[in-house]
């Protein structure tokens, strides 16, 4: 029964790499090689982030012998991606599906639908936690070179690690979905939950970092710390090599599990099937307001967004950090000067180029134009029987992301010109560069999944967070930004950075005006024939 | 008002509508009838412009549905066999949607919005998230949207699946309260009676194929339509 439901979740959850939902037919293995191969490059461009901050990690730590604080900060760099990869994803994927009620009438007990369900959040949390764990190991194996046990035991360890990001999420999700089962304003009580979740878990990550980094820099204080720390020790010596922490850690993050499943089975049939929290609203007439067909189509993207916590938590949430570091910017000036130019090494001309770097990083983190023709689903007749061109429908989609992304990306911008006090020139420049680098994330989000659509889901999460689309988008976000800084690297003794930042912009401009009409022409055909 | 000629649509190596040809006059109501798998939302999905045919030609009030669909939309209201509305939305806002696609004026839409959703009692669900609403609700919502805009033409894929006695029969009286005023009908369903009570013409498909078309008394004679139905039925298999 398990394998039957497991393979239903897989299906749902890996089937754009072998069917193309466009054609509804099987891919050709060119087009599967080249799905995976694309997804390869992404992967290894991020991964690549990651190999460069675990050879920073990797080789004075190892030198002093401190392996463990190396696989502990590693660690919790994994642990922080897999649980952005995956928290968001809980409630509504095991609370929130279409075939939850033709599930839940079937002699099916209730833990092994949760079962099924939550391997697709495990599959999420994973794949992000992978993304740092793939490069530490690799990294630790050619520094260190450690032996069969010692590489057995940080696989393991990795292993463990993505059973606790699963926990962590899915406690999140019960909780949630606990507290939301009798609140009125659902959509809005996840979404502040879940914030604040996201904001104490990156505290507490904050705090452990910094004391890690203190022992780091200051090996003495270790034995006083390890007081401190117990569970991240233990992370770092069972990676290590050390079986007795490992079996010690395997034990704690096993029991933690266990304890979630048996809570998370014991409700799930009185979750899924109690709709007490409806409130029925009275309708009062009121005089109708005219609006044009541009904004009508604007008002049904926003009431998407909205209306839907997975849509905001999984796709706006650059939204929230924007505008959590335009107020850290103002009111750590000073700290966030002293960081940039510390990676400027003192050249205050690089300045904006790396606010740039680090602005473009968390803009694209929003991805709601990526899942947007997918989130049509069974109703995509509605849009395709009204009599507006396709193109406009597809313009609403964009106008969206464009109206939740690129205002705090320009409030964070004004933050960054006000703090590192730019030339004119150059804060012209970051100010440009930023508006055409989320222009063409925008553009380039819709172009994916006008490709790639997904009409068929039983869960929203599956389009938001599960597809092809917004992997590509948010990946490829992050990969674009770390090429362009690579690049920037290179070219940093032939080009000045305003020059770097002008061809930037240039080319960013130029793909999104060729992709804009892509979308106005090729891409409205492909909305129409879905 | 809705002319399909020589219609052709092909899934693959399945002949899905093959050389179909209708005709649905102003005034009229047009059943369409036909066994699970026959063609008929195919045929629909193909005359409301959702669907790309292979050959034929479509027209609505002598407009080309391959020329100017936008135009052709703009003339037809379309309701699905499964009515999946935007669920994030509730049903005044998608009614208030429809109407500003439809440039329906703030008079009119609200006169109509309250004529309808009086008539369907819907008036004190319209504040609900439509995820909230049955089958039923959703199909009562999707009729008042059709007729928001005032279409002449409504193209209906089986509309009395999950509507109560009292909305089945007050739909059959908006239908023909449409046609009385010029407009047209053109819907499938597998109700023979209803068909039967409520069509001036009716056409038989099978396998894609028209089988039989004409007027009630034309198709059926003196038998009942089930019987015809069945007999034909028979005949093709």
């Amino acid at each position: 029964m398990l394998k039957t439901l497991m393979k239903k979740q897989m299906m749902e959850l890996f089937s754009f790499f072998w069917l193309d939902k466009k054609k509804n037919r099987k891919r050709t293995g060119m087009r599967l090689a080249a799905g995976i191969a694309m997804y390869a490059a992404l992967f290894g461009v991020i991964a690549g982030i990651f190999v460069g901050m675990s050879l920073m990690l990797c080789k004075p730590l190892t030198a002093v012998g401190m392996d463990w604080l190396y696989f502990t900060l590693t660690g919790l760099v994994g642990v922080v991606l897999g649980v952005f990869g995956s928290v968001f994803n809980t409630y509504a994927g095991l609370y929130l599906s279409k075939d939850n009620d033709l599930l839940t009438s079937m002699p099916i007990p209730p833990r092994i639908i949760l079962t099924a369900r939550l391997s697709g959040v495990y599959a999420m949390g994973l794949m992000y936690e992978l993304l740092v764990m793939l490069p530490a190991l690799g990294v630790y194996g050619v520094v260190a070179k450690p032996g069969i046990a010692a590489v057995l035991c940080a696989l393991w360890t990795t292993l463990m690690l993505s059973v606790f990001v699963l926990t962590l999420s899915a406690i999140l999700g019960w909780f949630v979905a606990l507290i939301s089962a009798k609140a009125k304003h659902r959509s809005l009580l996840v979404v502040v939950l879940s914030l604040a979740f996201l904001g104490g878990y990156y505290y507490l990550y904050g705090k452990a970092y910094q004391m890690l980094l203190d022992i780091a820099s200051d090996p003495t204080a270790t034995g006083k710390a390890m007081m401190r720390i117990q569970p991240l020790y233990l992370l770092g010596r069972g990676a290590a090599g050390d079986l007795p922490s490992l079996l010690l850690l395997t034990g704690m993050v096993l029991a933690l599990f266990a304890a979630m499943m048996l809570a998370l089975a014991r409700s799930y049939n009185r979750i899924v099937t109690d709709k007490r929290g409806e409130v029925k609203a009275r309708y009062r007439e009121r005089p109708a307001a005219m609006r044009s067909v541009d904004g009508a189509l604007l008002f049904k993207e926003m009431r998407r967004f909205l209306g839907s916590p997975n849509y905001m938590l999984n796709c706006g949430l650059g939204c929230v950090f924007m505008l959590i570091g335009m107020a850290a910017l103002l009111i750590k000036a000073d700290a966030v000067r002293e960081m940039l130019a510390m990676f400027a090494e003192g050249n205050e001309s690089m300045l904006p180029l790396l606010a740039a770097a680090a602005i473009c990083a968390l803009a694209s983190m929003n991805d709601l134009a990526a899942p947007s023709v997918s989130l049509e689903g069974k109703s995509l007749w509605l849009a395709q029987s009204l009599p507006v061109p396709a193109a406009k429908v597809l313009s609403a989609k964009l106008r969206l992301h464009l109206i939740f992304t690129l205002i705090p990306a320009m409030l964070l911008t004004a933050g960054a010109a006000i703090v590192l006090k730019p030339e004119p020139v150059l804060a012209a420049l970051l100010f440009a560069s930023v508006i055409a680098f989320v222009l063409f994330m925008a553009a380039l989000g819709l172009t994916l999944n006008l490709k790639m659509p997904n009409l068929n889901w039983t869960n929203e999460i599956v389009p938001i967070k599960q597809s092809a689309s917004v992997t590509i988008a948010l990946l490829g976000g992050w990969a674009l930004v770390a090429a362009l800084a690579a690049v920037c690297g290179l070219l940093r003794a032939r080009l000045s950075p305003a020059v770097f930042l002008l061809g930037a912009t240039a080319l960013l401009l130029a793909a999104y005006a060729l992709l804009r009409q892509w979308i106005r022409t090729r891409g409205a055909h492909i909305f129409e024939s879905l | 008002m809705l002319k399909i000629e020589h219609l052709t649509k092909t899934y693959g190596d399945k002949r899905a509508v093959d050389d179909l040809s209708l005709h649905i006059h102003p005034g009229e109501i047009y059943g369409f009838i036909g066994h699970n798998g026959a063609g008929k939302t195919t045929t629909i999905k193909s005359a409301c412009g959702l669907l790309r045919f292979d050959s034929g030609i479509v027209t609505i009030d002598g407009i080309s549905l391959k020329k100017d669909p936008l135009a052709c939309k703009a003339r037809l209201a379309y309701i699905p066999d499964n009515p999946d509305l935007y669920e994030f939305m509730t049903g005044i806002q998608y009614l208030n949607f429809v109407a500003d696609v439809f440039r329906v004026s703030a008079e009119d839409r609200q006169s109509r919005i309250r004529e309808y959703a009086d008539a369907f009692e819907l008036t004190g669900d319209l504040a609900q998230p439509i995820s909230a609403y049955s089958h039923g609700m959703k199909q009562k919502l999707a009729i008042i949207s059709a007729l928001i805009h005032e279409p002449r033409l409504i193209v209906m894929d089986e509309p009395f699946v999950g509507l109560d006695p009292k909305a089945s029969h007050l739909l059959k009286e908006l239908m023909r309260g449409l046609c009385d005023r010029g407009g047209a009908i053109f819907f499938s369903t597998h109700v023979l009676e209803v068909a039967e009570k409520l069509c001036d013409e009716v056409a038989i498909i099978k396998g894609g194929k028209l089988v039989k078309s004409g007027t009630m008394e034309e198709v059926k004679g003196d038998a009942s339509l089930e019987d015809v139905f069945l007999e034909l039925e028979d005949d093709h298999a």
